[in-house]
């Protein structure tokens, strides 16, 4: 749409001016790195951040989220009477803040799951309240990322706001009419001119060669890849060393695998269902009454992640699957990587790159 | 590039019944009727809010609740000819919540979502021989296509149920396995796997029924609904009869959590089980690895 | 609610610190009262009923004369629940199982401790009766108890997580403490206890035991990566779950055997030495 500019020493005055009518998110310092937080002093924003454990997930799709509250007693004719109403959590006016450009392909894809289908009003009415404010991506984070295998570089269309840093200022360019009206008002923020475009390019362009390519095959390749290698020993292999921690697909911005469970008050008749977070890594996932589990061994389990990393969510959703964004392998004390996992499936299908 | 809903019979109600608009919310129904079918089975007839036709094809599954327990997929016993204002489940006490159900009685509410999931494409299988293989509880979600046929008879061509069941305590539906004994417009073979005194019929399991019937493979559809270590074997006397994998139905177990394509519980490699599921054909289910 | 299920509290070798979890949880949920009446429980009231349904008993089973009791309280109660590390694992208290006997009577006693005292290698209580559900850790999470009690209350099945600690710990996006240099058994230890030691930055020791896909191969790798040797990571394996190790023979994943005990001192403790008896 527009492409805007914000002096950097302004920023923090942006953020107040947001605080009045928002919930101000985004990245800020903890002891030991980064995670995306509730800003209450601008000064704590940390735009230049590099990765954080939890992805911005966690506001779209909480931990824990209530679904509806339930009351149970006995009626009159002393049988079991229930009354449920629907609760709708977080919905409020929320700006984040230095989203990155893999994790907004993480929320493109939640929109999509969550809109599609049967849809999930308690995602959408939280959802349509979030800003976006994505941050461009100058520098990988560390060693674990691959976003550029990934192609997910570039801001997908979900930001409202996106942000690159061009030194002394910020250009704003704008994705949506709601963040665009975010920027009104504030007499500092000005429309880029025609050398601030060429300035921006040059920014752009530069940046590319800062990141390095991990996989030996092209993304398109993925899926076939996956398809041939289904039978591998590789998963073997993997599914000795898997904890079955879950940690992998906790830290990921394309998992949204959840349980459904009710928690009770202490009288027993309140309570509310709740879903939590849940991960195909853990033994119970995939296990039915009657104890038949249909992914048993820790290597099915392993398998099953990357088939939807680089193969199903694609196919289910046409979306890129994985971002590339490296939470899991940061997270995954046995060193089970997307990277490296794909690549030692394409060495044991001797697949030459652009076959 | 698949098209994940379509095919799919999306019901508005009771999914969005009061007008409100969140998918988990369950309606508020009434158990209008127990019966006690086996040791471990009991039939629910169950009402929703007003009466409401619960609008299902044979083969989808609801969700039912229990609040302050929680939330299991159950098939739809009741074949749509058979429902009005209340329908019937049939549910085994299999653990937590089944077991709290086991304890309801008439007059308590429970919670209903749904109906989900892909049912039988009924509108396909009119003028062909139905051949229906059920273990165990799997008779009770196949009864709702049965019963469909029986109520449009002349619409369907031979009738043949075949059902297996660990051991004759464990059968079901004896009133209508009698009926179906009876007519003559029904082939109807059952087998136990462990007979005791009381027990006449086959014993074996339920492939050994297979030699007894013969089929048209030409005009045949074949739907298998039973535990997971059926289908394997079930399908391959299918095949030896002449059915190809478009004509053979299996119906999958899998967890399910939320019946709406989001939890991840169900998935079947790449697919959803509650919402293109429960039921595949098996040249469906061929093309994924994880699937049998 | 028809009549309240009445439960009692009992101790065998522990340091009570499950019971006051207990009495602490009573102090926020009194709620629970109007639930469940307590007819005994030794650390919070005086009188005494014999007449139970539940039991939750803290402790483990150190000498013969707890037998007796044990099997009585089994008697009475329809449901028995392990209330902490000690009855659930045999916890701390297994770890003098190292040693023969008289050489921890010895120790702790004096040289004349051996027939002054009754002692035998400790046991969780499930090695005794049958335990109905526990509720584990050391100490007990208060809102497990709470859980616990509910499920029974509704004449359901107490289930355990089935899965590792590093799920609760990273769903709060705590730093991880092996990525840190410090060690922690969370990926082997059950959770339930919503990663309270690492949060607070101390690496987990597996007081809720381990979850039933511990994988003790790799997780002794990870802990080798902090330059810990094989006997000290075999002694944070067994610092709460000796007793399990014990008695899985030669299948225990530990380097150094520990059955049969040794018969040998116990090395002198850093701590003031234990006084003549
Ligand atoms: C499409 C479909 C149709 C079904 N139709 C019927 C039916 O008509 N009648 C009937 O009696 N049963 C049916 N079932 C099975 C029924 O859903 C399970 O028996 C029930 O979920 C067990 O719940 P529980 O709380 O009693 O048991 P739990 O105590 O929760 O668990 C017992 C076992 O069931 C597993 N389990 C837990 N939740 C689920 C879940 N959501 N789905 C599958 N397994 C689970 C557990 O892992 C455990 O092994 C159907 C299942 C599916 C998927
Ligand atoms: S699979 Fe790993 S790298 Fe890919 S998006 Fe998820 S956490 Fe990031
Ligand atoms: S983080 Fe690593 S060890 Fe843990 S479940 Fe994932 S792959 Fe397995
Ligand atoms: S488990 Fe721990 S806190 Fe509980 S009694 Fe034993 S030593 Fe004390
Ligand atoms: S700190 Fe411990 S419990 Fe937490 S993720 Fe790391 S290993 Fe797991
Ligand atoms: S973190 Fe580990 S040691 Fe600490 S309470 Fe939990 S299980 Fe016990
Ligand atoms: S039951 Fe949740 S995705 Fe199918």
């Amino acid at each position: 749409m527009s492409l805007y500019i914000l002096p950097k020493e302004r920023l923090p005055e942006f953020v107040r001016a947001l605080q009045g009518n928002y919930r101000v998110v985004g990245p800020v310092k903890t002891e030991h790195g980064f995670a995306f937080d509730d800003i209450s002093d601008p000064q704590q924003l940390q735009l230049d951040y590099t990765t954080t454990i939890l992805p911005p997930k966690k506001y779209f799709l909480p931990q824990r989220e209530v679904l509806f509250s339930y009351h149970t007693e006995q009626g009159d004719n002393g049988r079991q009477r229930i009354e449920m109403r629907p609760v709708y959590q977080g919905v409020e006016p929320t700006v984040i803040f230095g989203v990155h450009t893999c994790d907004m392909n993480g929320i493109m894809l939640y929109d999509k799951v969550f809109s599609e289908g049967f849809r999930d009003e308690h995602y959408m009415e939280r959802r349509e309240q979030i800003y976006v404010i994505g941050i461009e991506c100058l520098h990988p984070c560390d060693e674990a990322s691959f976003c550029k295998d990934m192609g997910t570089l570039t801001a997908p269309p979900v930001y409202d706001l996106h942000m690159t840093d061009a030194g002394d200022f910020y250009f704003v360019d704008t994705g949506t009419e709601k963040g665009e009206r975010l920027l009104l008002d504030h007499v500092y923020v000005k429309m880029a001119e025609k050398e601030d475009i060429q300035k921006l390019g040059q920014i752009l362009s530069s940046k590319w060669p800062r990141f390095r390519m991990r996989l030996k095959m092209s993304r398109d390749q993925t899926p076939a890849l996956l398809t041939l290698g289904y039978q591998a020993k590789l998963w073997q292999e993997l599914g000795e060393r898997c904890l079955a921690c879950g940690s992998c697909t906790n830290v990921c911005p394309t998992c949204f695998c959840f349980d459904v469970i009710d928690e009770n008050d202490i009288t027993l008749q309140n309570g509310e269902r709740v879903r939590v977070w849940d991960s195909c890594q853990l033994y119970e996932f995939a296990l039915v009454a009657g104890g038949h589990n249909f992914r048993e061994s820790k290597a099915s389990r392993v398998r099953h992640r990357l088939m939807r990393k680089g193969k199903y969510i694609k196919q289910v959703h046409g979306l890129i699957g994985c971002t590339g964004c490296g939470r899991c392998e940061r997270a995954c004390l046995v060193h089970i990587t997307v990277p490296g996992t794909l690549n030692a499936l394409h060495e044991e299908m001797q697949l030459e790159p652009g076959v | 590039m698949l098209h994940l809903h379509e095919n799919l019979k999306t019901t508005t109600t009771p999914l969005r019944y009061d007008g409100h608009t969140s998918v988990f919310l369950p309606a508020v129904a009434t158990i209008e009727d127990v019966k006690t079918e086996t040791a471990l089975e009991k039939i629910y007839t169950v009402r929703l809010p007003g009466g409401q036709n619960l609008g299902h094809v044979p083969g989808q599954f609801v969700m039912v609740s229990v609040p302050g327990v929680g939330e299991a997929p159950i098939s739809v016993m009741s074949s749509p000819s058979r429902t009005g204002e209340t329908f019937k489940l049939c549910i085994r006490k299999a653990g937590d919540l089944t077991g709290v159900i086991h304890l309801l009685q008439p007059g308590d509410q429970i919670g209903i979502r749904g109906p989900f999931g892909r049912g039988f494409p009924v509108d396909t299988f009119r003028g062909k021989d139905i051949l229906v293989a059920a273990g165990g509880l799997g008779l009770a979600p196949a009864r709702s296509l049965i019963d469909e046929v029986l109520d449009h008879r002349s619409q369907f061509g031979r009738l043949i149920i075949l059902y297996g069941a660990k051991n004759p305590s464990e059968i079901l539906f004896r009133d209508a396995i009698a009926e179906w004994e009876e007519r003559d417009d029904v082939e109807f073979l059952m087998t136990v796997d462990r007979p005791d005194p009381t027990w006449f019929g086959h014993v074996g399991v339920i492939t050994t029924l297979f030699p007894h019937v013969e089929v048209n493979p030409y005009k045949t559809v074949a739907v298998t609904v039973g535990p997971p270590v059926m289908y394997r074997f079930v399908t391959m006397e299918l095949l030896g009869k002449g059915l190809t994998p478009e004509q053979i139905w299996l119906s999958f177990e899998r967890r399910m959590k939320c019946g709406i394509g989001k939890c991840g519980h169900c998935q079947v490699n790449h697919r959803y089980s509650c919402q293109e599921g429960p039921s595949w054909t098996y040249a469906e289910a061929l093309a994924f690895e994880e699937a049998l | 609610m028809a009549t309240k299920p009445k439960i009692a509290f009992f101790d065998f070798t522990s340091c009570e610190g499950c019971q006051l979890t207990v009495i602490d949880l009573l102090q926020t949920h009194l709620g629970l009262l109007d639930l469940v009446e307590i007819v005994q429980f030794r650390e919070a009231m005086s009188e005494k009923d014999e007449d139970y349904q539940i039991a939750f008993v803290e402790g483990s089973c150190t000498r013969k004369g707890d037998e007796a009791r044990l099997l009585q309280i089994r008697e009475q109660a329809s449901m028995v629940v392990a209330l902490g590390a000690c009855a659930h694992l045999g916890g701390i208290n297994a770890l003098k199982n190292r040693w023969a006997i008289e050489n921890v009577q010895t120790y702790v006693y004096g040289k004349n401790g051996k027939d002054a005292y009754e002692s035998y290698p400790a046991r969780p209580i499930s090695a005794v009766i049958k335990v109905d559900a526990v509720i584990p850790g050391c100490p007990i999470d208060r809102y497990e108890f709470l859980r616990v009690v509910q499920l029974i209350l509704q004449g359901r099945k107490p289930r355990l997580p089935d899965y590792p600690l590093c799920v609760e710990c990273k769903l709060k996006e705590n730093a991880c403490l092996n990525t840190l240099g410090k060690p922690c058994l969370g990926p082997i230890t059950r959770a339930g206890c919503n990663a309270i030691c690492p949060t607070y930055g101390d690496g987990c020791e597996g007081c809720r035991g381990w979850h039933p896909e511990a994988n003790f191969t790799y997780m002794r790798e990870i802990l080798r990566g902090h330059g810990l040797s094989d006997a000290e990571i075999d002694a944070r394996f067994t610092m709460f779950n000796h007793y399990q190790f014990q008695h899985m023979g030669d299948e225990a994943p530990i380097t150094t055997p520990i059955s049969p005990a040794k018969d040998e001192p116990l090395p002198t403790s850093t701590f003031a030495a234990p006084k003549e008896a």
